[in-house]
């Protein structure tokens, strides 16, 4: 039951522990969406899944997330779905759509705010959102983007949109938070790239002054778009924080198909998974389980998903586990570092290729 | 003739010769200009040292060497009756480097003037044959300058129109994708086309047979059947049916060697290892009956307890297999369809797999090959008589 993960603190489970409490859960959630789900079941008796054979979180199958592209998976009514979350799609693409239900719904919320306020307390705090409020537009279809800044809504008090239509900067309306929120903690949040280009940038530009010393910068989205353009990690956080004064940065990592369960950046860099879940480190040789410190293919579990098989899922992106139960921060469970997206393939032969097929963004 | 060239890129011919190309006489088959051409061509390959890296230049060029090309010539025992049909527009696949140039070949002996669009994508292979073949129309075979033009350009529907215009034949290499792009070209009247869309081929391998061959060797001829070409060429084999009493021991034996070189030689992507389990699990979520038997991501297999038709939607390249245990040969007919182009054996004979494509009238099997002879170069592909094909047939009442 979801309920005996509320008895703890999001990182207060060691590995033995946190891994009983998972694989538990796990297995009972594997269960249910066997007997709910059936193209779920089809895909359990393919991967030959004994449920007595699961010893630890590592043992429970492992679904391709791309496959939330190509079937509608529920695993309960259709008319009990409160909303369909879908991952960012451009035009022409297929997108993942992740049918919840107003339980997993309540879950994911509830979760969001257990990690976060372990970051910045308990309280809700006032929200800058480097955005536009049009990515919000459609209620019932929402992008990535739309999807985390809807994740984070019940972590704020008020969110503003800072951004216009154009991705302009609106200085009325940072103005006008500046003045109704003065000298306190507040939230920045925006993915990486929209937040130096349209945001840190825009500043720099306009010599704009604002005290942002108390702000968290919370960040998602990857960093392959600002590496590209030989912007780091280490420039990102020491630029933003020479012009904007800023001095907690939190990145994460999380994906619409496991929303609530975020991976945050702890001031040590890390990214943290909560006991709520789990990254395991596949090999793409044999898929068995890397050690800690060695890249490989990101696996998620996660306890959130009832109204959809999402519980454990294979992404397209890679990573590496830096360690567990000891980082500096006190936090305990894994933390890890994001590689990012992996590359496609670039196949010879005269067929179209499945990659070809599904090529992502 | 007007072309409006200046989105093109000459890697052999100009704008000049292009415009030209519709005026020029055509050729005999295999005239002894075109054969002599294609024989200094593969002197000049042999001879370029960078073409020592690549394997697929070096076969091309054993191909149309001059003794080579006669003795396919004397197979097309009508070919005083054939002359060329004017000018032929390639359109190379993107991703197999020398394929512009087997096309050419066929295209030249057939007598055309030949056109070539290869691929955005850069490879040397292209280089050093188009570097090869510039070097004798400059001089010794310069009487052929008119005859050929190699170009690049970025997809226009516009150019491709153009061009389209002034061909008598038009041969599009697949995907499917890229035939239907093309193919909003309308052709003049009298022009004919040849297509070569998306196919996936399989092999048919004795158990009993098997086991008496030099493992190492037949490990070799199929790791270039598969893997050579990201087991993604239209031949590559994406299921291996066993037939005969001793299947376990040659199925342990095969893919295990198959898994050495694998691991040994084919430089597999993360991506792919994501890509070949998720074609598995598609596969999976809507069929019952499968099971994964392999023990890695390098040789990944699929057992199946039943062929049909539908199958072979789920295929997938870099190392994926459908696996299945034949009782009768006749067993593989719900997989012999269209999209089915090579059947490749090993103790099986050929003219048994030929009888079957009879017996049941099926619409695919264009090819049945020796196991590990699936790249081989040839004048017959996809069911074409590739050279009569591109040619026209004079005729006086006489076939010869």
């Amino acid at each position: 039951m979801i309920d005996d993960f509320y008895k703890y603190n999001p990182y207060e489970l060691d590995r033995s522990d946190k891994n009983q409490l998972l694989t538990n859960e796990l297995v009972e959630l594997t269960e249910f969406h066997n007997n709910r789900c059936p193209e779920y079941a089809n895909f359990l008796e393919a991967v030959n899944y004994k449920k007595n054979s699961v010893n630890s979180v590592e043992d429970i199958p492992f679904f391709p997330v791309r496959l939330f592209k190509e079937y509608d998976l529920l695993s309960v009514k259709r008319e009990d779905i409160f909303k369909v979350m879908t991952s960012s799609g451009t035009t022409g693409q297929s997108v993942s759509k992740i049918y919840v239900d107003k339980e997993t719904a309540m879950i994911q919320q509830k979760v969001m705010i257990r990690i976060l306020s372990d970051y910045w307390g308990k309280k809700r705090l006032p929200m800058i959102i480097v955005d536009t409020p049009a990515v919000l537009k459609d209620r019932q279809m929402f992008t990535a983007r739309g999807a985390a800044i809807l994740g984070l809504q019940v972590a704020a008090r008020e969110m503003v949109y800072v951004l216009n239509d154009d991705m302009s900067l609106n200085n009325e309306k940072l103005d006008a938070f500046f003045e109704k929120y003065p000298d306190q903690p507040f939230i920045i949040f925006g993915f990486t790239f929209m937040v130096w280009k349209h945001f840190y940038q825009e500043l720099k530009r306009n010599n704009h002054k604002y005290d942002m010393n108390k702000a968290w910068l919370m960040t998602g989205g990857g960093w392959k778009k600002l590496e590209a353009d030989a912007v780091s990690r280490e420039k990102f956080k020491n630029d933003i924080n020479e012009i904007c004064g800023i001095k907690h940065f939190i990145d994460h990592y999380g994906m619409v198909e496991q929303t609530g369960c975020i991976y945050a950046e702890c001031e040590y860099g890390h990214l943290h998974a909560s006991i709520f879940s789990d990254v395991i480190i596949r090999d793409f040789k044999d898929f068995s389980v890397c050690s800690h410190g060695r890249q490989g293919i990101i696996q998620v579990v996660s306890a959130l998903p009832h109204s959809y098989p999402g519980h454990s899922l294979l992404t397209e992106d890679e990573g590496i586990v830096l360690g567990e139960d000891d980082c500096p921060c006190g936090r305990k469970g894994k933390y890890v570092k994001i590689i990012g997206r992996m590359q496609n393939a670039e196949l010879r032969g005269c067929s179209d290729t499945y990659a070809d097929k599904y090529r992502r963004t | 003739m007007q072309i409006n060239t200046e989105e093109l890129e000459f890697l052999v011919g100009n704008h000049d010769i292009l415009c030209e190309m519709p005026q020029i006489s055509v050729l005999p088959m295999f005239s002894d200009k075109i054969v002599a051409f294609l024989g200094a061509l593969s002197r000049e390959l042999l001879n370029d040292k960078r073409s020592k890296k690549f394997v697929d230049v070096i076969s091309y060029a054993y191909w149309i060497r001059k003794a080579s090309i006669e003795k396919n010539r004397d197979k097309h025992i009508d070919r005083k009756c054939r002359i060329g049909r004017g000018v032929a527009f390639h359109v190379a696949p993107s991703n197999v480097p020398v394929n512009f140039a087997v096309s050419m070949t066929s295209s030249m002996l057939a007598g055309n003037i030949t056109l070539i669009r290869v691929s955005n994508k850069k490879f040397e292979q292209v280089d050093i044959i188009c570097d090869a073949m510039n070097k004798l129309l400059e001089d010794e075979f310069n009487y052929l300058a008119g005859y050929i033009c190699v170009i690049r350009y970025d997809h226009s529907d516009i150019i491709t129109q153009e061009l389209s215009d002034i061909c008598d034949v038009r041969i599009v290499w697949g995907g499917n994708r890229t035939i239907r792009e093309i193919r909003k070209a309308v052709l003049p009247p009298r022009a004919i086309e040849m297509t070569f869309a998306d196919r996936h081929s399989i092999a048919v391998i004795d158990s009993d047979y098997y086991l008496l061959q030099d493992a190492d060797e037949v490990a070799k001829g199929f790791y270039t059947d598969t893997y050579y070409t990201d087991q993604n060429a239209c031949s590559s084999p994406r299921l291996v049916v066993w037939t005969g009493n001793k299947v376990e021991e040659a199925r342990k034996l095969f893919w295990s060697k198959l898994g050495e070189l694998a691991v040994k030689d084919y430089d597999m992507k993360p991506i792919q290892a994501v890509d070949k389990y998720t074609s598995f699990c598609t596969l999976g979520m809507g069929h019952k009956g499968m099971k994964l038997v392999s023990d890695d991501n390098y040789v990944v297999r699929i057992e199946v307890d039943n062929l049909y038709p539908e199958l072979m939607e789920y295929k997938n390249s870099g190392g994926y297999f459908f696996e299945y245990y034949a009782g009768e040969l006749d067993d593989i007919v719900p997989v012999l369809t269209k999209q089915c182009q090579t059947v490749s054996v090993l103790g099986i004979d050929k003219k048994d797999i030929r009888d079957i494509v009879y017996k049941y009238g099926v619409r695919g099997v264009d090819r049945i090959v020796l196991l590990g002879q699936t790249m081989g170069l040839e004048f017959i592909w996809d069911g074409y008589k590739m050279i009569e094909n591109m040619s026209r047939f004079v005729y006086i009442g006489e076939y010869e």
